[in-house]
């Protein structure tokens, strides 16, 4: 009797080990997917168009990576998510990054979207030529008091020698209507998001618009990045590189000329509200921003471009002392 | 009564701000999410002789929505007593247009008034309008039968004199409605200035969010504290005031 129930035991273990070995390349094989969450900067719009190809083209799925893309919005900062651990990766804006590094907060940037910045001024050239930065000089302008186009706008009339009482400055908010007035003469936009919807209503109206760029006049100051914190960067080193490499492939197809169409169908999954037109001119202009020569590498951060935009900052006093940016700049994949 | 709200509005603030604290600290978070006491106390220091500035303009549109509204409410609110379908239809709509958020309407309403005075006063009257209306309906249209049947009977009542009946009979209540939608239009002239104004407490608060500077708004907070503390003080004076003309004394008249 006892031999049996200790041959009956022998059996029993040997079934448990085949299986365990039979079943282990399989419990290997499949690891679950790691979750992350990436808050992006505004609304799921032209400008998060990489972001949004990368989890519907499973980028993102391809190196192991379940990603929870999450809206941003003016009220949304990612790099306090980071540091509240709601979110592992984010985008940012360079003032966001140096005013938080200013006060202590540990984020490194990883990547960065836009090489020129796309907030530009709209104006119309038949009414209020606008040919060298002195012809501001009398002009009325539209800026954001706080907002990154007030920091622009005030280092570009500082380079020029133009003083504050030579321009009127115009606070302005969401609606257009004191630049369809003529009450303001130039008026803040992005270049990419928001040009091709009020340049054609101008159009349509009869007017011919055309736009100031701080960038061809020397300003520099950086705009989206990709941004994660410190910690993460130095904890989980690798998840934050295939997180970039799905990232910046993401982005690669779909600003190639070659996609066109599937990019557009991306944004317009997740943006009805605005018309296949309108994304249509959305997505060159915001080619142009990102990848400013044909052979250009996506995501390449411009280290001078930073360096000018705490310059600017230190200048304005946005901040109260140096941060040295450039040790917060970590392209991990290049 | 001024003393004790304001030193109930500092334990409150206090309150509210050592659980900042705590989490701050609790979770090691840098001043960019949570601002230190000493960033607070300085940004205090730099910022609010201005704020106390921007504070009381606010403080100034509010009480004139607040006005706005009080006068609007009573018309209507008398207009509405006069049959049950007037009193039926105004409460619809007042319900209705409650209804839309303030943001939604905002822009329109700067479309035709522009980013002024007028648009500030007409979103604060607009917030604090409603909840008084419908209570000035309910009361202005609510009976007072056993002193009105007498006025009636001897053929004296009027209009005029059946309002007054019926404040003076809902006086408490009224005072109450007046005093609780203070707060609402405070909140209001600050949505507007929030929205789409340049200046004001509101259009402070929306710069210190673009620069993420917590410490400005908190310290915006405790003024709109303490200033709205002051005007509901003022508030409840005045109904002090008019309770003691018009209410008979507890132990009846001598």
């Amino acid at each position: 009797m006892k031999t049996r129930a200790f041959i009956k035991t022998v059996e029993l273990c040997f079934a448990v080990v085949v299986f365990f070995f039979l079943n282990a390349g399989a419990f290997a094989g499949s690891p679950p997917a790691q979750e992350v969450t990436y808050r992006l900067k505004w609304l799921l719009n032209i400008s998060v168009v990489g972001d949004l190809w990368a989890d519907v083209n499973g980028n993102f799925a391809r190196r192991g990576l379940k990603v929870t893309i999450k809206p941003g919005g003016p009220e949304r900062d990612a790099i306090k998510e980071l540091e509240l651990g709601r979110s592992q990766f984010g985008v940012a804006s360079a003032d966001q990054v140096i005013r938080a590094a200013s006060k202590g907060a540990h984020v490194v940037v990883l990547a960065q979207l836009f090489q020129v910045n796309p907030l530009q001024w709209i104006y119309r050239p038949d009414r209020t030529p606008v040919k060298t930065p002195q012809d501001l000089k009398g002009k009325t302008i539209g800026i954001t008091y706080g907002g990154n186009d007030e920091a622009i706008m005030r280092a570009l009339l500082a380079k020029y020698h133009i003083r504050e009482n030579e321009v009127k400055l115009y606070s302005v908010r969401y609606d257009y209507t004191p630049f369809y007035q003529g009450k303001v003469d130039l008026w803040p936009l992005y270049r990419n998001a928001q040009a091709p919807i009020i340049g054609e209503k101008l159009r349509k109206a009869g007017e011919r618009v055309a736009f100031l760029n701080p960038f061809r006049l020397g300003i520099q100051f950086v705009a989206n990045s990709v941004v994660a914190s410190k910690k993460m960067l130095e904890q989980h080193p690798r998840t934050v590189k295939r997180f970039m490499e799905a990232l910046l492939e993401a982005w690669g197809e779909a600003l190639d000329p070659a996609n066109k169409q599937k990019a557009i169908d991306v944004v317009l999954k997740y943006n009805r509200e605005t018309a296949v037109e309108i994304v249509r001119r959305q997505l060159p202009a915001t080619r142009s921003l990102m990848l400013p020569t044909a052979d250009f590498r996506f995501g390449k951060i411009d280290v001078a471009a930073w360096k000018q935009t705490e310059q600017i900052m230190l200048a304005q006093k946005m901040i109260a002392k140096p941060v040295h940016v450039e040790t917060l700049l970590k392209p991990v994949v290049q | 009564m001024l003393y004790r709200r304001l030193y109930q509005f500092f334990i409150i603030y206090f309150l509210g701000l050592a659980s900042l604290m705590a989490i701050k600290y609790g979770l090691q978070l840098s001043d960019y999410v949570i601002p230190g006491p000493s960033e607070i106390a300085q940004t205090g220091l730099r910022v609010s002789g201005r704020y106390l500035l921007n504070v009381l303009n606010t403080l100034a549109v509010a009480i004139l929505g607040h006005i706005l509204a009080i006068v609007l409410a009573t018309v209507i609110g008398i207009i509405g007593r006069l049959t049950a379908w007037i009193s039926s239809f105004i409460r619809v709509a007042a319900y209705n247009i409650q209804a839309y958020p303030i943001v939604a309407v905002a822009p329109i309403i700067f479309i035709l008034l522009g980013d002024g005075l007028s648009s500030r006063l007409l979103i604060a009257a607009m917030i604090c309008y409603f909840p008084l209306l419908l209570s000035f309906i309910g009361i202005f249209s609510e009976p007072v039968p056993e002193i009105e049947h007498f006025f009636e009977a001897t053929r004296r009542m009027n209009w005029q004199l059946q309002i007054k009946i019926r404040a003076f009979e809902n006086i408490r209540k009224l005072i109450t409605v007046v005093v609780g939608s203070a707060t609402l239009a405070m909140v209001g002239t600050i949505v507007a200035e929030f929205i789409a104004a340049d200046a004001g407490i509101g259009y402070s608060i929306r710069i210190a969010l673009y620069q993420s500077d917590l410490a400005k708004i908190l310290v915006a907070l405790f003024l709109i504290g303490i200033c709205t503390s002051l005007y509901l003080v003022l508030l409840e004076w005045i109904g002090y005031r008019i309770r003691r003309r018009w209410e008979i004394p507890e132990g009846g008249l001598k």
